[in-house]
């Protein structure tokens, strides 16, 4: 352990607050700071936390008082809505983000969600790049789902140790970020085969004092590795030393990563455990697509050594990374057969009978009744097993009571969710999307949800005419006048 | 028991699944400050086994693990030769991935600590790393002592006295301290 200063914070102290303020700040990239004006005192646009603090007249302030707002903007950091990682979700998302953007940038979005279906938020508080990797080297290696590579990773992280010991790091300052990554990997390993979901993962990292653990043994490694290779980094530093670049830009918590450190993570931690990690900068470079770069073993000659290297792919904004995912990526994250039926049920129950179950039994159900077709997609199972007469319904014995007539539609179980059975659709089965439902209630019929009319030829939507509308009034004002 | 195999018919088809998850998730949940708690009796083991000379440090007497109040004796050739100096530590529930706040207890005259006993020093800010700790902050601010950065200063006068006036200077700082008893 090094116990020498490492030199000393510039400019900048109680007594000269206008200077201190934008250094706090440049430490953290992504964390705003209230607005100081020159003498230090608070301007009007104080985030509502520092208006409880009683301003006293400027000629009356104290070192103590000035010191106390300096300790306040100093630890200030504004809240960051959202969870450590978010839920996977539709990079559609994206999309709509930047629809009002620069024309680039609403491009670039446009095409995105073709090629890279899904996406995952990574929360911006200055560790996200670090998370960002943190979490998809653990997810990877879950979706590949080979127990035996994992527990290979587990030994491997563990004799990285020495690596740390190396660039001096003390055993009894490290072990316990250390134990948090290989608890991780041994509980991944010994979920699978059957946890096939996200959400352990997602609750480990969701976790801050296990996030945080994991997030600092790889930036210790990640200084470690570059004090091991100073030769292949020095070259990038323009001014720093590998040493002093690590102790400022890389082992400090909440130090967003740049570009050299992510090297040398994807180096120390991705390459050597046979993945590799391809980033997309999204960027106002010209261009119809994202900006890609693909980090991954090579041999001499600049070759892929390993094309096939299982891969995972961050989305990079400048100053900040999210988590993308190809279609095919989220395909094989939820290939299980359970989660198969999922993929079903969720667009049959939710497309076709979300309503359904927020009716009381006991209301009209014979409006249900009047719709043609209502009753086929309820059904789901073993289509061949089931003939109009004999239905005896296998859905679950509570429900076979019911006479065809009376039509299951009554919820059992949870009301408005998705009540999972332990009958499975049939392999080839695929409901048709709403196959026979025309909707010719009387109501239906007469509602504005039916598009029948356009077909009309004589059909002419109403239009509001500014002119007549104005002078309507205006008549009959006069008319009620008189 | 009918209830149970009941029970287990009307399971979702993956509750295994769900078992698992719970499983993988509820296993290692450490509490902040329980975790913040282990690390400092770590430190605190470290630094009563090995023998820095001129630092030591202890919790303070309260129980409450997270004050601690250390002591470290001005080096030799120094102004603070043979001096001893008193410093509170007080950590936040987030140690170690953030700092101590540190403050010299006992008054000192100094470029880089001001009136109130704040001092500014890089690791104790934006320098700070998680592998830093009580021992290596201690070892700074005794390095600070002989090495200050008269280039920042918390006190301007003693930065401008430091390398032109060593006879002043070392009559203010002696007139400045005072051992923490006599307070």
């Amino acid at each position: 352990m090094s116990g020498q200063r490492q030199g000393f914070r510039p400019p900048g102290t109680v007594f000269a607050s206008s200077s201190t303020l934008p250094l706090a700040a440049a430490s953290r990239p992504g964390v705003g700071h209230p607005p100081f004006s020159a003498t230090g005192v608070f301007t009007s646009t104080a985030p509502q936390r520092h208006l409880n603090f009683r301003m006293p007249p400027l000629q009356t302030q104290t070192a103590e008082a000035l010191a106390t707002l300096q300790k306040l903007s100093n630890e200030y950091e504004p809240e960051i809505e959202g969870p450590l990682v978010g839920k996977r979700q539709s990079s559609q998302a994206i999309t709509a983000e930047y629809q009002n953007a620069d024309e680039i940038f609403v491009r670039k979005t446009a095409v995105l969600p073709q090629k890279y279906s899904h996406y995952r938020t990574v929360k911006g508080d200055g560790n996200c790049g670090w998370r960002a990797i943190a979490f998809s080297y653990f997810e990877t290696l879950h979706r590949i789902g080979d127990k035996g590579r994992i527990l290979e990773e587990l030994t491997r992280l563990k004799s990285l140790n020495n690596l740390l010991n190396q660039a001096g790091f003390a055993e009894h300052l490290y072990e316990d970020f250390v134990q948090e990554t290989l608890n991780l990997l041994s509980e991944i390993a010994y979920s699978l085969p059957t946890s096939s979901d996200d959400a352990g993962l997602l609750k480990a990292f969701n976790d801050p004092g296990i996030s945080s653990a994991i997030i600092t043994h790889f930036r210790l490694l990640t200084s470690a590795w570059m004090k091991t290779h100073v030769e292949a980094y020095q070259p990038f530093l323009l001014e720093d030393t590998v040493e002093q670049y690590c102790a400022s830009q890389i082992e400090p918590y909440q130090v967003e990563i740049e570009h050299i450190g992510m090297n040398a993570l994807i180096d120390a931690l991705i390459l050597p455990a046979g993945l590799a990690v391809e980033i997309l900068y999204l960027d106002r470079s010209v261009g119809v697509e994202v900006n890609s770069h693909k980090f991954e073993r090579m041999d001499a000659s600049g070759a892929p050594l390993n094309p096939d290297a299982p891969t995972f792919r961050l989305l990079y904004r400048p100053g900040h990374y999210d988590i993308l995912y190809k279609i095919e990526d989220v395909a094989a994250l939820m290939s299980s057969p359970t989660n198969l039926q999922v993929a079903y049920a969720t667009p049959v129950t939710y497309g076709t009978f979300q309503p359904v179950p927020v009716v009381p039994v006991s209301s009209d159900m014979s409006t249900y009744l009047e719709i043609p077709g209502m009753s086929t997609p309820f059904v789901p199972v073993t289509p061949s097993a089931m003939s109009p007469d004999t239905y005896t319904s296998p859905v679950s014995p509570a429900l076979s009571t019911f006479s065809t007539t009376t039509l299951p539609l009554r919820p059992v179980g949870d009301i408005g969710g998705f009540r999972p059975s332990k009958y499975e659709l049939e392999a080839e089965f695929h409901p048709s999307p709403m196959p026979n439902l025309p909707f010719q209630t009387p109501t239906f019929r007469n509602s504005h949800f039916n598009p029948a009319h356009f077909r009309n030829s004589d059909f002419q939507p109403e239009m509001w005419k500014p002119d007549t509308a104005d002078s309507g009034r205006g008549h009959k004002d006069d008319s009620s006048r008189h | 028991m009918d209830y149970m195999m009941d029970n287990s018919q009307n399971t979702a088809p993956d509750s295994v699944n769900n078992v698992q998850s719970t499983k993988l998730s509820t296993a290692p949940r450490k509490q902040d400050t329980l975790s913040v708690t282990k690390r400092l009796q770590t430190e605190l083991m470290q630094l009563m086994m090995s023998s820095a000379p001129g630092i030591s440090a202890f919790p303070d007497a309260d129980g409450n693990l997270l004050n601690w109040t250390g002591t470290i004796t001005g080096p030799e050739g120094t102004y603070y030769d043979g001096l001893t100096f008193k410093l509170t530590f007080s950590f936040p529930n987030n140690y170690p991935y953030h700092p101590p706040t540190v403050l010299f207890k006992t008054p000192i005259y100094h470029p880089n600590v001001d009136f109130s006993g704040r001092i500014c020093l890089d690791i104790l800010k934006d320098k700070w790393s998680a592998v830093y700790n009580v021992q290596s902050v201690l070892l700074s601010l005794q390095s600070l002592l002989g090495e200050p950065n008269n280039a920042s200063p918390l006190n301007g006068q003693a930065a401008e006295l430091w390398d032109k006036d060593p006879v002043e200077y070392k009559r203010l700082m002696l007139a400045r301290h005072r051992d923490l008893d006599e307070v």
